[in-house]
């Protein structure tokens, strides 16, 4: 091929024509591509300039938290039309789970949600459990809640920091940084990593929670009310806050049922649908903790919904220490089949080392020809593994419901109508993650 | 370490019966076991209603392809079944009946929650679309065309969800390789004198790259 110049600039990079093609058809645009390639422009034809305008905001477009191409259609300052585009990072995770044992597919989940990745691996290990039918020792269990619950809340540290971030208040995301760095290092005391924890095992966790750890998350339960309330006493009433949220991006009971959204949008909007109370897993039916429902629908009540939740899962994780001192006892099932022996065991026994091996070659089997689905609340709405099992070690079909996913695709609707201004605050009051949509 | 210490000793345990009963599932939830609504779905819909399956104290019902938008009007509208949480595809790589479509519905009020499976055939992989019914199945349909080539027939917008327009295979099929096709899926020049990068994962498919020091002097390099 021949050196890029001015004359040949456009044929060389216009890589992937088909699929623009297809995104500006569905904008109904009139000035865009498909026009420029008609040829140039006539002489009475109105100047596209005078009356609507397209916009491509993203894939690298910092306010769209990720990889998310919006492309809009503006008539002044009103977008029109949305049309969103996601796929960029698309790594085929569901296809990948198709040649991986159901062990060695857990560290995948690490990389979907990459802002809450315990709630991820917990929901995956379930599942599994779910499919095989493999019960948890109780301590497991505890530990999983807790670990899940400080996840919820790094998670929504990071919309609220980058939330704020985009409304122009840089100083609340060094703040929510604090305290996310303190829960990361819980995260590494417990796991032994910070962001790809992968600590969740299929029948039971990898190490039990040191007692390190148990002093760090317990400094933090006393910090972080402080930090909530204050924050709280810097935006409940703030002028610039309220008038950048209340009203903006609303969506009724309706439209978010009809939308599929999930997670606090959903309950945002009045509808008190939180899978730790619709089917309770792990130890969520032990717990005293209420469901933060608001009814206005716009962004200041999804804001709200995300600050209670974060004193919620406060509240669960109170609870959980409370009973980690009392429940004592195995971490994993002790039965090679179906979960990993303990190092111990691998270390000094024959028996253990040849169950490792075959653990990790093999691993767990579900039974022929089953499928079962199980959903966990991660901190961004409904996150359900599908199972289908050959009766071998690997999944015939793992299918991931991500709630990003569902709620990305309620943000077309939301952004028809809005301001062009109001877009980076609809991006952040959905709070999604691409990693996760992407698959 | 443990030089004195007897370790446990753990024989190979023989594989009990499995849990197949409703119930007997560890992890079996109240929410799944619905048989008043299949019921329901025999009574009102007969030979449309093909098998009912469970396990783990999940109820699965096949429906008839043809039917399935009827029956999801039925339970949204007279069962309470308001929110679709999830629609999907499955490959079963069979002869007959190769493609299986699911639809994960849930009713917040009775706090149910019941899963529909169509099985979609080979020779003509076409599903009726359901956005009529739940507007949320846009982008889940969507998904399920580009990752499987089922269409839906009467959906709005049926494009890609994550694969761009341009690639021509569909890759959750079975029979797509792992690694990809190379040359599939065009990428941007990585020189200012390349052209497409026409296979991203050239390594992997055995070719080698070539060094840096072999390639001839760009004449970009002078200006």
């Amino acid at each position: 091929m021949s050196m890029i110049s001015k004359e040949n600039f456009s044929e060389t990079l216009k890589f992937w024509p088909r699929h623009n093609e297809a995104l500006y058809r569905r904008l109904e645009s009139k000035n865009s591509w498909l026009e420029e390639r008609r040829g140039p422009r006539e002489k009475g034809d109105p100047d596209p300039l005078e009356n609507e305008m397209v916009l491509n905001i993203g894939p690298q477009h910092p306010a769209t938290h990720g990889v998310l191409r919006c492309a809009v259609r503006l008539d002044g300052e009103t977008i029109e039309r949305c049309a969103v585009d996601i796929g960029f990072l698309h790594r085929g995770i569901e296809k990948m789970a198709e040649n991986k044992t159901y062990q060695e597919y857990m560290p995948y989940t690490d990389r979907m949600d990459y802002l809450a990745p315990y709630a991820n691996n917990v929901g995956w290990c379930l599942a599994v459990e779910k499919a095989a039918g493999i019960e948890v020792p109780e301590r497991a269990q505890w530990i999983r809640m807790l670990m899940s619950e400080l996840s919820r809340i790094t998670s929504h540290l990071i919309w609220m920091g980058v939330g704020l971030m985009d409304a122009g208040a840089v100083s609340v995301f060094l703040w929510t940084f604090r305290y996310r760095e303190d829960l990361y290092t819980i995260f590494d005391h417990v796991c032994g990593a910070r962001l790809t924890v992968s600590h969740s095992r299929i029948g039971g966790i990898a190490s039990d929670i040191p007692d390190d750890a148990i002093d760090l998350i317990e400094a933090f339960v006393a910090d972080f009310p402080d930090a909530i309330r204050g924050w709280e006493k810097l935006l409940n009433r703030n002028r610039i806050w309220i008038d950048r949220n209340v009203g903006v991006g609303v969506l009724s009971r309706e439209e978010v049922i009809a939308l599929g959204m999930t997670g606090p949008n959903l309950r945002g909007s009045g509808i008190p649908h939180d899978i730790r109370v619709f089917e309770p897993y792990l130890k969520y039916d032990e717990v005293d903790f209420t469901v933060p429902v608001r009814e206005d629908g716009d962004c200041f009540s999804r804001y709200h919904v995300r600050m209670e939740e974060m004193k919620e899962s406060l509240k669960i994780v109170r609870q959980c220490l409370e009973k980690l001192k009392t429940v004592r006892g195995p971490i994993r099932v002790d039965d090679a089949k179906r979960s990993y022996p303990s190092k111990d065991e691998v270390y000094y026994s024959m028996e253990g080392l040849i169950h490792d091996f075959m653990y990790t070659d093999t691993g767990v089997c579900p039974p022929r020809g089953i499928w079962s689905y199980h959903a966990v609340e991660a901190p961004k709405g409904e996150l359900g593994f599908y199972i289908q099992s050959d009766g071998t070690g690997r999944p015939f079909r793992a299918r991931i419901n991500a709630p990003s996913f569902s709620n990305i695709q309620g943000l077309e609707a939301l952004m028809e109508g809005a301001l062009i201004g109001d877009m980076v605050m609809l991006i952040g009051t959905i709070d999604p993650v691409l990693g996760e949509a992407d698959k | 370490m443990a030089t004195g210490r007897s370790l446990p000793f753990h024989f190979t345990p023989v594989d009990g019966p499995r849990q197949t009963e409703a119930g007997t599932n560890p992890h079996a939830k109240d929410t799944t076991f619905v048989p008043d609504t299949v019921e329901a779905l025999q009574g009102r819909f007969g030979g449309a209603v093909l098998e009912v399956f469970l396990y783990a104290g999940e109820h699965t019902v096949y429906v008839d392809r043809s039917s399935v938008v009827d029956v999801c009007r039925f339970l949204k509208e007279e069962l309470s079944y308001e929110y679709l949480a999830d629609l999907g595809g499955i490959d079963l790589f069979t002869d007959e009946d190769r493609f299986e479509v699911f639809y994960n519905l849930v009713s917040f009020s009775a706090k149910k929650r019941i899963r529909l499976k169509i099985r979609v055939p080979e020779a003509e992989p076409v599903a009726p679309s359901i956005t009529p019914v739940f507007a949320a199945a846009n982008w889940n349909e969507r998904e399920c065309w580009d990752m499987f080539g089922i269409r839906f027939d009467g959906h709005p917008d049926l494009r890609r969800m994550y694969m761009p327009e341009d690639f021509e295979y569909h890759p959750l099929r079975k029979e797509f390789p792992l690694l990809g096709v190379p040359g599939s899926l065009p990428l941007p020049p990585q020189a200012p004198e390349a052209g497409l990068t026409l296979d991203p994962f050239a390594a992997a498919h055995g070719s080698k790259p070539v060094k840096s020091f072999q390639e001839a002097r760009s004449d970009l390099a002078d200006q």
